[in-house]
């Protein structure tokens, strides 16, 4: 590769005490402005790896490095999307969106005026001053996807965050998703277990079982990509190759 | 809404007729069960000569003494009990067992620790207060949804950051219900105080009246008791709605 590493993960190893290794020697590196998958089954340690990325947890062995530094401690400079929500009830959508700035310090008319612009870019204009109640579960997604890019982080990372949404909302997500990213250039790392979701998001795809990374696809579908290309012969020979690597069937 | 609230009312009339009629009829003493009328008579002298309100005055000082102070130290308690491991280890034992003690049974020591007059009352009102309010802070605070919990790590907040922007606000409905409860026994904790270690309040007035063969001037008493029970819940609820709306929209 001609560029440096952006996120790079070397020989990650991480075990909950009294369970057998859940992370085990995973080498896994994503360069500037690349959007990579994970995807497996429940339990093979994907969302443990993502939170090793994100430095809420610490690897027993191995390193876990960010931009050629140490990994910092968890903080607005990394983004992260949980499978749920996760919005604060009693605040405003404008308000969630801007929580992680004024947790720094005072928020200013140029951060509330930024907010606002990525809310309507995600197409969420409209609800600046709505509750998260009364938002449906994809729009309670977009606000989520906003509060993680507000503070600019470096890299996105992601956790099965449209895994409860219903498939034509899961595909609009999609879409808006890679349109902001792109526009920013962010990276992102997304776990998923939905194969199709992976090889339409990604550039790269890991599938991960039992703690390893077993297979590894470059996806090289043209962007911007849009719904159709689901249907195309390239897409689902990739898809394939990724199920028979999931139920373990050693293509490569 | 408002035809069961007329029905209600109109079951309260009469109820209070035939209540009227059956002294009348079977010639109850007065010093068993006075009339509705006599009982208004008595109520009604007391608040004009204003023999009743410096009665109403020192209860309603206790009750709100008491309330306070039992509700910031249950609040306190229970944020301090909620935020250390440590101590909630260590002191939990001691709260369970001394919520188990009956605490008006403490009456007559806080006689002798504090002497007759408004301290006792006070002390006993506050104690009753201050449990309802530990539990339900401690309850609150420990119930919090852990993905949210992670969130806030996610986004490098400190410790009072995340007391103060999500434990409390998340625990508020649980506070809230807890001083709804605590609202309640403090009128009984303030009552019975009189009881025994008074010569003022409507508590003691009670006694005084039973010892004068009063009847109806209890049965005034404990209509004003009862309408000062009902103000006091009106107003947690007022409050629990005004807090509580940015948290209750319906969803759509």
């Amino acid at each position: 590769m001609s560029t440096a590493p952006f996120l790079d993960m070397r020989q990650v190893s991480y075990t909950f005490p009294g369970w057998p290794p859940v992370v085990q020697r995973v080498d896994w590196d994503i360069a500037p402005g690349e959007f990579h998958c994970l995807v497996g089954r429940s339990g093979c340690g994907k969302t443990t790896l993502l939170k090793l990325a994100a430095g809420l947890l610490r690897p027993d062995e191995g390193t876990v490095q960010l931009q050629g530094r140490p990994l910092p401690e968890p903080g607005p400079q990394i983004g992260f999307v949980f499978q749920q929500p996760t919005l604060l009830d009693w605040l405003s959508v404008r308000d969630n969106v801007l929580l992680p700035l004024s947790l720094q310090g005072p928020v200013g008319a140029d951060d509330v005026a930024r907010a606002e612009a990525l809310l309507a870019q995600l197409g969420l204009g409209a609800h600046l001053q709505h509750r998260p109640r009364q938002l449906s579960g994809g729009q309670q997604s977009r606000v989520a996807i906003a509060r993680a890019l507000l503070p600019g982080p470096s890299i996105l990372l992601m956790d099965e965050p449209f895994a409860a949404l219903d498939a034509l909302t899961r595909e609009e997500l999609q879409d808006a998703l890679l349109a902001v990213c792109r526009e920013r250039g962010t990276p992102v790392f997304f776990v998923t277990h939905d194969i199709a979701e992976a090889v339409y998001l990604a550039d790269r795809v890991a599938v991960m079982d039992a703690g390893r990374i077993r297979h590894d696809v470059r996806v090289a579908l043209l962007r911007p990509r849009f719904q159709d290309v689901r249907y195309s012969p390239a897409f689902n020979a990739i898809c394939a190759e990724l199920r028979h690597a999931m139920d373990g069937e050693g293509v490569a | 809404m408002r035809y069961p609230r007329l029905l209600a009312l109109a079951l309260l009339v009469l109820l209070l007729l035939a209540w009227e009629w059956a002294v009348q009829a079977f010639k109850f003493s007065p010093l068993v069960l006075p009339a509705p009328s006599v009982i208004g008579a008595a109520l009604g002298r007391g608040l004009v000569t204003g023999y009743l309100w410096p009665h109403i005055a020192q209860t309603l000082l206790e009750l709100g003494l008491g309330l306070a102070l039992g509700v910031l130290l249950g609040f306190a308690g229970g944020v301090l009990l909620g935020e250390s491991a440590l101590l909630r280890r260590v002191l939990m034992p001691y709260v369970v067992t001394s919520q188990v003690v009956p605490k008006l049974a403490l009456l007559p020591l806080f006689i002798v620790w504090f002497g007759f007059g408004t301290t006792p009352t006070v002390v006993i009102t506050a104690l009753i207060c201050f449990f309802p309010l530990l539990e339900n802070t401690l309850t609150g605070i420990a119930q919090v949804d852990a993905a949210r919990l992670e969130l806030f790590r996610m986004l490098g907040a400190t410790r009072a950051q995340t007391l103060w922007r999500l434990k409390l606000p998340a625990s508020l409905p649980a506070i809230l219900a807890g001083l709804r409860v605590a609202v309640v026994l403090a009128l009984v904790g303030a009552v019975v105080g009189e009881f025994i270690g008074a010569s003022q309040g409507l508590g003691a007035l009670i006694i005084a009246a039973q010892g004068s063969m009063d009847t109806a001037l209890m049965f005034a008493v404990l209509l004003l008791i009862t309408i000062i029970g009902l103000l006091l819940y009106e107003a947690t609820l007022w409050l629990e709605r005004k807090l509580l709306t940015t948290y209750s929209f319906p969803s759509n």
